[in-house]
């Protein structure tokens, strides 16, 4: 290990180990966090790197650690089960006897790599506008592929808010989709 | 719970269908509701939709902002740092 190999992951994979974390965190100063210490985790276990996986899977592996961590010391400070918002923003989609509100449209078909690269920027833009706690526990399932008994032990969440957080990230963000051209409707 | 779920109750169980094997009852509950309901079928194929574009798309997003020098420089000098101790 010298110098140059330390220099040559930042600069051949620090951009994209940023928006890998960028995509999960959700903040900018998280992200870059995340990056900073995957990088130093990765100098001091070099010599337990074999070689055999490329640089960018092994640190890729690093971050997801990294990740986890970052949302495991952020998560303590915020309070789970209050969120009326959420509730409400739920209540609002279905009539008193639990029928939906309002008929719910298709979404269209994206083909073409500029309908596609919309699709990713809103697909983005909707995530990070999910409560923060929220937002990572979504992007940790949904994104990351994490199984849901992991995230709750990881985050030491109870199984039940995990899935209430899910469910609520999930009406939101198919609405937020919706309301952003998704619909077929919308994409005329 | 009534034998045949309320929309409502239908969305919780796609929701949750995603994450864990439903015990039986409300797995059936939940295909006896989507066998008649437009509506949450969509809300379901949406949300497994909504799935795939994000597992396709992870870390491959290359038209997203990458490290803002600054913080470029700042994890250089860590890393210099580092290296020096």
């Amino acid at each position: 290990m010298n110098t140059l190999d330390a220099h040559a992951w930042l600069t051949d994979h620090g951009d994209y180990l940023f928006r890998v974390a960028r995509r999960q965190l959700h903040s900018d100063e998280l992200a870059e966090d995340a990056v900073q210490e995957t990088l130093l985790a990765a100098l001091t276990a070099q010599a337990r790197y074999a070689g055999d996986a490329s640089p960018r899977t092994w640190l890729t592996g690093i971050l997801k650690h990294k990740i986890v961590d970052l949302i495991r010391r952020n998560v303590r400070e915020v309070e789970i089960p209050r969120d009326e918002e959420g509730e409400e923003a739920i209540d609002s989609l279905f009539k008193q006897d639990g029928h939906w509100a309002e008929p719910l449209r298709p979404w269209g078909n994206p083909q073409t790599e500029a309908e596609l690269s919309q699709l990713r920027r809103v697909l983005d833009e909707c995530a990070d506008r999910l409560k923060p706690v929220m937002a990572q526990v979504f992007s940790l399932r949904e994104v990351a592929g994490m199984e849901t008994e992991e995230i709750c032990k990881e985050l030491d969440i109870t199984p039940t808010n995990c899935w209430v957080l899910l469910h609520r990230a999930r009406v939101f963000m198919r609405q937020c989709l919706e309301l952003n051209g998704f619909s077929k409707a919308g994409a005329a | 719970m009534k034998w045949i779920p309320t929309c409502r109750d239908a969305t919780e169980l796609a929701s949750r269908a995603m994450d864990e094997r439903l015990p039986l009852t409300n797995r059936m509950a939940l295909r006896l509701h989507l066998a008649i309901c437009e509506n949450c079928t969509r809300f379901n194929q949406q949300l497994q939709e909504m799935r795939r574009l994000f597992r396709e798309e992870t870390g491959a997003n290359d038209d997203a902002a990458g490290l803002a020098p600054e913080a470029r420089r700042r994890i250089e000098s860590e890393l210099q740092k580092k290296l020096g101790s």
